[in-house]
């Protein structure tokens, strides 16, 4: 039997996450960026520990330990680095102003509700009700990057709608097995070393990291 | 055995990039290194078309998978041998340096090595992990020239393509979910033992998960309306490369989604959900296909259109189902395969002679460069789906799938489709090998080492036209078997 | 109807002491000694000795407004739990008190404008567009409580979340919270949507609205500002965290009801003195940005309560 008290971390674990999403959706700053960003992985190696505990698969600890030293340490300190080294200048620029942008993260949120309603019944897991975040969490992630001009908030972009795989996975199947879950990080890990190299690469060429400049092949 | 081809494209790649600036030594070992995989590749296909499938632990192959490995050691090795005059060229036009040339070389092998890992692994989660190794390892061979459009192209496809393959890896997550409550504990995401219990598999859960796996290796496949990376990443990266993506890597994300699509076909959901999709995709991707055809200017993006076009072909040939329709499909991987570099290794010839990637800047290929021209004439002729060359008997296959199963209005837009490919796409080509060229252009071809794999693949191809090899011929079978198309 | 009487006026008598606690902490935190926490208390007594004046041109509105508002702080006084719970002498719920503020800033606002005088209307415009935002905030927030507690009634929702310990706390009570404190500091005109201690033009949203007031008619206008903010805090102390207060009007039970709302005002008389000193007011076109993510979390709380 599950504990109470388990429960109540898991969801408020959970809730942490889904403010995240929003709070990178509202902040300005490259830096809270990464610092939420980081937050938000730290909540998810939480949950992970939580479910770790309650069902007794040590391979679980692993996940969350690896989780949280990757993406909430790791990773945004390469990326703070990166910003640093290219020098970009510190504001966001959203391409849809942040007000705008956080109703329509409220709406993808009610929506990733519905969708996920008929298989949240399906789960067993007791974090099933988690996978209306996750989805959540995926489709903003893909909002911010296509919402928001730099390079490097794509890449952010990118790593929140990998969160919300993470929690997909947490939340149906207690994690993926060992090896795959394994390959996932260490592609993660290598996905954004690549990328923070190729906008390092756009930095000197263009001589900026906004990415509206890639606009010249089209048909 | 399966690890040996693994293990040599890998242990090839950090010899060239160990290498460095002795050239001429890494041209040697990668020539050496291609022959040597195709050989061993060619005997691992031929023992699983021989014998059936291979099964060692982590490691699988079956006959689709095997159909895969002929498709990525043939396109493979012959990129290969092409690269070698191709960065010669490069090397003389002061375009890159010694150890660059290294480089690459070394991560073609790796590309090769990721693709490979795609098609033999019998986990999903793995064959996902490799479907996103061969993006971020190729990433370098599109962004090879570091020009700010081959870096924009290396760009979009990092981005877009890892927002794809993210979503194949939930669908991979939900399918994981539905053999839970079977497997228990013991599950463990392998293609075979979801196989096996693939008639208890919760339906909800499939579907979803077969969506998700659709859009996001179909992302990754070139299907439209996720296809807006691709002619970016295929006209910007070198020619070579061009061809072992369009050849050989959409390829491997169609085989992905295809897994799926057989899980789904013996599922209690049956084949109809997934290849009602798959046809609504192909019908997709043919359409915008060919409407960027018609209007196209560069004539590597024309060769990246036709890709989505005959991936498009291929999604409606196992989207009709039934017999012919997967045997066109499967066939049609294959055939596209081979025409699809032949082309662009014609392409990379006329872009080295003439410099310039504009269909309207190339004139009179016939008077230059008659070799280059005939083959590029034979390609695309060959690409249309004229007899008597290979792409006719597929094409043919799944038109003849599409009345046989009464799906006649798709059928009938398939074909009218085609034909406007043929003429736009004829069109083009021989605007590009006819008419007067350029002044000043002197007569010769760049390389007659870049010649040697044209034909070898223009000759394959004709006689793939002619009549099928047995053993493939079997091998297909037993593929149609897997897929449920016998019955 | 007694315990509600006594709350009304406790709540009245002590609303200038908040006022002036939430400004000896900011002095403090900034290193001043600043006045007296019953200083509130001189300037409303002063004023009250003072005639009103009123412009030649205003309507009866200008004189009716000060009027209004304290009446509809007294009213909403007697709905809101303060002490204990068993004050259902009158009928009320949340709705009615959301919209008796509703009415006290439309009122204002019209006063505003009344006068005539340009910074009035500018003051008047800038809050009804804060207030556009803040309104449906607070709502929200105040809804996802009445969700989990399955009331609208104040003093239910505080009785049923206090009695069932702790069963009922969820994320989405966190997120409502979140959401109601910052729409407290917005319209309450505080740092860092207003700033209630200048009287800069081109910033000032609330002053300027009161900025043609004068005498008895200031002193009511302020008198029930202080009076809404100790409301809002109130609100917060007791529909969010009700952990204390007295549910069956014991002795102890209002002893420790007492100790329990006097601490966490206290508290969140801090939080707003610390928000206040280390934030600098926003600029009027940034405003928006707040105010939709305070939005953003009270649309979260209703929705995290569906999901979790």
């Amino acid at each position: 039997m599950v504990s109470t008290l388990s429960l109540d971390a898991i969801n408020t674990l959970a809730a942490m996450i889904l403010l995240a999403d929003f709070m990178l959706v509202a902040s300005s700053r490259m830096r809270s960026l990464t610092r939420i960003f980081a937050l938000q992985s730290l909540a998810m190696g939480g949950l992970a520990a939580v479910v770790a505990f309650e069902t007794g698969a040590e391979h679980i600890y692993v996940i969350a330990v690896l989780s949280v030293a990757l993406k909430a340490v790791v990773i945004p300190r390469f990326i703070d680095y990166i910003t640093e080294k290219i020098q970009v200048n510190r504001e966001v620029e959203p391409l849809i102003k942040i007000p705008g942008s956080l109703l329509i993260c409220a709406a993808i949120t009610i929506l990733a509700y519905f969708v996920t309603e008929p298989i949240m019944e399906l789960g067993t897991a007791i974090t099933s009700n988690c996978l209306a975040i996750s989805f959540a969490t995926v489709l903003i992630g893909m909002f911010l990057m296509v919402s928001r001009k730099k390079a490097i908030t794509q890449v952010i972009g990118l790593l929140v709608v990998e969160n919300g795989v993470f929690l997909a996975a947490i939340s149906t199947t207690y994690s993926m097995p060992m090896v795959v879950e394994l390959g996932v990080f260490f592609d993660i890990f290598v996905g954004v070393v690549i990328m923070g190299i190729f906008a390092f690469r756009i930095n000197r060429t263009f001589e900026t990291v906004d990415s509206t400049v890639l606009r010249r092949l089209k048909d | 055995m399966i690890e040996a081809a693994l293990i040599l494209p890998a242990v090839l790649a950090a010899i060239c990039i160990l290498l460095g600036r002795r050239t001429r030594l890494v041209e040697a070992v990668s020539v050496a290194g291609a022959g040597s995989m195709l050989v061993l590749g060619l005997y691992l296909v031929f023992r699983v078309f021989d014998q059936g499938s291979l099964d060692e632990g982590i490691w699988y192959m079956d006959q689709f998978s095997g159909l895969m490995m002929l498709i990525i050691v043939l396109i493979g090795s012959l990129a290969m041998v092409y690269s070698v005059p191709y960065m010669r060229h490069e090397l003389d036009s002061g375009e890159v340096n010694p150890k660059k040339v290294a480089y690459y070389y070394g991560f073609l092998f790796l590309f090769i090595f990721t693709m490979v890992l795609v098609v033999v692994s019998d986990n999903l989660g793995m064959v996902w992990i490799a479907v996103e190794a061969t993006t971020l390892v190729s990433a370098f061979l599109v962004g090879f020239h570091n020009k700010a459009t081959s870096l924009e192209a290396t760009w979009k496809y990092l981005i877009i393509c890892s927002i794809g393959i993210s979503l194949a890896l939930l669908g991979t997550i939900f399918i994981y979910a539905s053999s839970l409550p079977i497997l228990g504990e013991g599950s463990d995401l392998h293609w075979t033992s979801l196989m096996a219990v693939a008639d208890q598999l919760d339906p909800a859960f499939l579907k979803i998960g077969f969506v998700l796996v659709l859009i996001g290796y179909g992302t990754k496949a070139g299907l439209a309306p996720m296809h807006t990376w691709l002619p970016d990443a295929h006209s910007q990266s070198p020619s070579p490369v061009s061809a072992l993506l369009s050849g050989v890597l959409l390829n491997c994300a169609m085989y992905a989604v295809l897994r799926y699509h057989v899980l789904l076909t013996h599922s209690q959901l049956g084949g109809g959900f997934s290849s009602g999709l798959l046809l609504l995709f192909g019908l997709l991707s043919l359409g915008i296909a060919a409407a960027f055809i018609i209007t196209q200017k560069d004539y590597k993006r024309l060769l990246a259109y036709s890709s989505i076009e005959h991936m498009g072909i291929i999604s409606i040939g196992f989207g009709f189902g039934g017999y012919w329709g997967i045997f066109g499909g499967l066939l049609h991987m294959l055939n596209h395969s081979l025409t699809k570099a032949l082309l662009f290794f014609g392409a990379g010839n006329v872009l080295q002679k003439y410099g310039t990637k504009n269909i309207s800047e190339v004139r009179g290929l016939v008077r230059t460069m008659p070799f280059t021209a005939a083959l590029l004439m034979l390609g695309a002729l060959a690409i249309t789906g004229s007899p008597p060359f290979s792409i006719f008997t597929s094409e043919i296959m799944v038109l003849t799938a599409g009345i046989d199963q009464g799906n006649i209005l798709p059928a009938i837009s398939y074909s009218l489709m085609l034909v406007v490919v043929f003429a736009a796409f004829m069109g083009h080509i021989v605007k590009m090998v006819f008419g007067e060229p350029p002044q000043g252009m002197e007569k010769g071809e760049i390389s007659k080492m870049g010649l040697v794999p044209m034909i070898a693949l223009a000759v394959m191809i004709t006689i793939m036209g002619l009549f099928i090899p047995d053993v493939l011929a079997d091998a297909l079978r037993d593929i149609i078997a897997l897929f449920g198309g016998l019955a | 109807m007694l315990t509600s009487l006594v709350q009304t006026l406790l709540i009245l008598a002590l609303s200038p002491l908040f006022t002036g606690l939430i400004r000896k902490l900011k002095a403090y935190f900034q290193g001043r000694q600043g006045a007296s926490v019953l200083q509130p208390y001189w300037d409303l007594a002063k004023l009250f000795h003072k005639d009103s004046v009123v412009s030649q041109d205003a309507s009866w509105i200008m004189t009716a407004t000060p009027y209004v508002c304290m009446t509809a702080v007294i009213a909403a006084s007697f709905m809101v739990p303060f002490i204990t719970t068993s004050s259902l002498g009158f009928v009320g719920d949340l709705i009615v008190v959301v919209y008796l503020f509703g009415m006290m800033r439309f009122f204002m606002a019209l006063a505003g404008l009344d006068a005539g005088s340009s910074f009035g209307g500018m003051g008047s415009s800038r809050e009804m567009t804060v207030s556009a935002i803040v309104e449906p905030t607070i709502l929200l927030s105040v809804f996802t409580m009445a969700l989990i507690s399955g009331t609208t009634d104040l003093s239910g929702m505080s009785q049923s979340l206090a009695t069932t310990g702790f069963d009922l706390v969820r994320p989405a009570l966190f997120l409502a919270l979140a959401a109601f404190f910052i729409s407290t500091l917005a319209e309450n005109a505080r740092v860092p949507v207003d700033n209630p201690s200048t009287h800069l033009e081109l910033t000032m949203i609330h002053e300027a609205m009161v900025l043609e007031h004068s005498g008895k008619h200031l002193a009511l206008m302020e008198w029930s500002s202080m009076t809404k903010l100790l409301l809002y805090l109130v609100i917060m102390a007791n529909i969010f965290l009700p952990w204390g207060i007295d549910t069956d009007l014991t002795v102890l039970g209002l002893a420790t009801g007492t100790v329990a709302i006097i601490l966490k005002l206290l508290v969140f008389s801090l939080a707003i003195a610390l928000v206040e000193s280390s934030m600098a007011k926003m600029r009027l076109f940034r405003l928006p940005n707040l105010l939709t993510v305070s939005f953003s979390l009270s649309l979260l709380a209703v929705i995290s309560y569906y999901i979790l």
